[in-house]
């Protein structure tokens, strides 16, 4: 305090912790710089609310809730700080206060009477008693991060109390101390108690403590819903799952192992749309928490977790550095199917940074020859996807001076692994599915200047020489301004690597619906699948722009050539002139005269 | 090249250890900048859900 006005200090961040995150790694004592700095930010969007809180009708439950909440979580302050700390450091509360920051900004009432549920939750933990109104939702009480109690009745809100031992909701609804707490899998169900699924995983001496978290509404934040209503039996694979996903990352990749121990405390089951599809997300607003759908197999969630710790740890960077603006120049990422704001391509570069480390070590890890293909697939593919990536981001200036430092020092460290030998056939694979899904994107979003193309038309048909380089059509990102849905042959190239086992399978059966080009492609004769290829194109009276990515595939498997170059360099182009000009053009032609 | 002694002030203001019941005490102060130079940084850069498909 001076002179009666309090004093505020902002947090420091060392210079090695900026290094080690700028390499891609932090370990547990960088993580808990990031998650005190979480803690600050929590704190500072609960005073806005607070505000808006003070401000609100003095007569509206959730506001008197809000109030009650904030003054027990006061009080617990003082006398059981860690309690409030660990309120504080939940990846609900980041969530819901981030929310209820939005809804003050629309002009909307936060959730005020949330508050009070993590209080009271935070309470049970630290034994503290209390007496108080608590909403009630689907006929439970929602306890974050502990569980819920069953309230009994229809009433929207329930008279919650806890005496030290036991907790009871409205009249006659008790769960007694001793299961007050998250549900590891071990014990016998609790009447009117549902503690939060968690998993506790051990190897090597490394514990990880991580709940399994389907039942909050700040955490069911991400692109697909969270896994609501998990059975016995998927809670089972899921710590299954993570007991054996752990083993490897504490055998085999500790480096990331320790931090993501400290780091993450929440999982968040996540419900794809078809069972092969395997997706993975992180929110700022959730510091601590990874969503995901359920992986495949351990070595595939151990990827996800690396994955997804490198987000909550830039998320939590970010939080206190800003190293990249807006950036409203839509560009590629090779990691996604649409169009990327710059200033975004970070997360994904740091993310790929940690799967290409990850997959460098799990190669000297696998011993099946499936597995090992994988590895090195993925270690190849990633490796270059993210050097492609920094070269963007770093061109489009979007980035801060200190963000332009850690994406150099980032680089940095990408530049390490460029020197790491990839066995011949799984290089050949990487770059082939690079090139799938970079020609895909460009045929899907890249729009070419129709006057410029029309003009070349003209001067094809006439015989005439191009334009010169600097006068050929200009491209720029438009989403979506062709439709090309992912062919089964993508799929297929994606699984040869994936899941070999199952390629080769399908391979064998025939059934699979692809084109001749297609089966010659996928069967290594690239030369038949080239002309495949320019018979399905010049025999086509509509546009083949699945052909046109074929074709520039089975060239890529040809010795070098400017067709090949031409194909990689300027495949919209070339789509659009030979669709200018209509069928009956080879399309060999009409690139070889583009040239 | 900064030094690795170095300190870099970061834009959260440290409230870990700040009473709850005096946060209000600090209403104009760099505290309310702070919200509302996160509450801009909302605005700017929406929320950038990272979001991946393995699949791809």
């Amino acid at each position: 305090m001076n002179n009666g006005v309090a004093e505020l200090n902002f947090h420091r961040l060392p210079e090695t912790a900026f290094t080690a995150l700028a390499a891609g790694r932090g370990d547990p004592a960088v993580i808990r710089l990031l998650q005190g700095a979480q803690q600050s930010k929590h704190t500072m969007l609960l005073h806005a609310i607070a505000e808006a809180a003070g401000d609100g009708d003095p007569a509206d439950p959730g506001t008197v809730a809000f109030r009650a909440g904030y003054q027990l979580l006061t009080r617990m302050q003082a006398t059981h700080p860690d309690a409030s700390t660990w309120l504080l450091g939940l990846p609900h509360i980041g969530g819901w206060a981030h929310d209820g920051l939005i809804r003050l900004d629309q002009g909307l009432a936060p959730d005020f009477a949330y508050l009070i549920c993590a209080v009271a939750a935070a309470a049970v933990r630290a034994g503290v008693p209390f007496e108080l109104d608590a909403p009630v939702r689907d006929g439970h009480v929602l306890l974050p991060g502990l569980g819920r109690l069953a309230a009994g009745g229809e009433a929207t809100w329930a008279r919650l109390r806890y005496d030290g031992k036991h907790l009871a909701a409205g009249d006659g609804v008790m769960a007694p101390e001793v299961v007050l707490g998250p549900d590891y899998g071990s014990g016998q169900p609790v009447p009117h108690w549902r503690g939060t699924p968690a998993v506790r995983v051990l190897a090597d001496g490394l514990a990880w403590d991580v709940l399994l978290v389907t039942d909050d509404p700040y955490l069911d934040r991400y692109t697909l819903p969270m896994s609501a209503g998990l059975s016995d039996h998927d809670l089972r694979r899921w710590r299954q799952l993570a007991q054996a996903a752990w083993e490897v990352l504490v055998r085999h990749h500790r480096w990331a192992a320790e931090p993501i121990a400290t780091g993450v405390s929440v999982i968040v089951p996540l419900t794809p749309q078809s069972e092969t599809d395997l997706i993975s997300a992180t929110s700022p607003a959730a510091f601590g928490a990874v969503a995901t759908s359920c992986p495949p197999d351990p070595v595939i969630m151990a990827e996800t977790l690396v994955h997804e710790f490198q987000h909550v740890k830039l998320c939590g960077l970010l939080d206190m550095v800003p190293l990249a603006e807006s950036g409203a120049e839509q560009v590629y990422a090779p990691w996604r199917q649409d169009p990327r704001p710059a200033g975004g391509l970070l997360q994904g570069i740091y993310a790929h940074l940690g799967i290409v480390r990850f997959w460098q070590s799990q190669r000297q890890a696998e011993t099946d020859p499936d597995h090992v293909l994988r590895a090195h697939v993925q270690f190849a593919r990633w490796r270059a996807a993210a050097e492609d990536a920094v070269d963007t981001l770093l061109r489009t200036g979007c980035l801060t001076p200190e963000g332009v430092r850690f994406t150099s020092m980032l680089r940095a460290q990408e530049m390490a692994l460029g020197d790491e030998p990839v066995p011949g056939p799984a290089l050949q694979i990487a770059r082939e599915v690079a090139l799938d899904h970079r020609l895909t994107w460009q045929i899907r979003h890249l729009a070419t200047d129709a006057t410029a193309v029309s003009e070349l038309a003209v001067a094809y048909r006439r015989g005439e020489q191009p334009s010169r380089q600097q006068d050929r059509p200009g491209v720029w990102v438009q989403e979506d301004v062709r439709k090309l849905g992912t062919s089964v042959r993508s799929r297929l190239l994606s699984m040869s690597y994936l899941e070999p086992a199952r390629y080769r399978e399908l391979c064998a059966d025939g059934v699979l619906p692809l084109s001749g080009a297609d089966r010659l492609l996928l069967g290594r004769d690239a030369e038949a699948a080239v002309r495949g290829y320019c018979d399905l194109i010049t025999g086509s009276a509509d546009p083949q722009p699945d052909a046109w990515v074929g074709l520039a595939l089975a060239l890529h498997r040809l010795p070098a050539s400017a067709l090949q170059d031409a194909f990689a360099a300027h495949l919209p182009v070339l789509f659009d002139l030979h669709s200018r000009l209509g069928a009956g053009h080879d399309p060999l032609d009409v690139a070889g005269w583009f040239g | 090249m900064n030094s690795l002694e170095e300190k870099m002030v970061t834009a959260v203001p440290d409230l870990r250890d700040f009473p709850l019941d005096r946060l209000a005490e600090l209403g104009g102060t760099p505290l309310a900048h702070s919200i509302a130079l996160y509450r801009e940084r909302l605005k700017e850069n929406g929320v950038p859900l990272s979001s991946f498909n393995a699949r791809i």
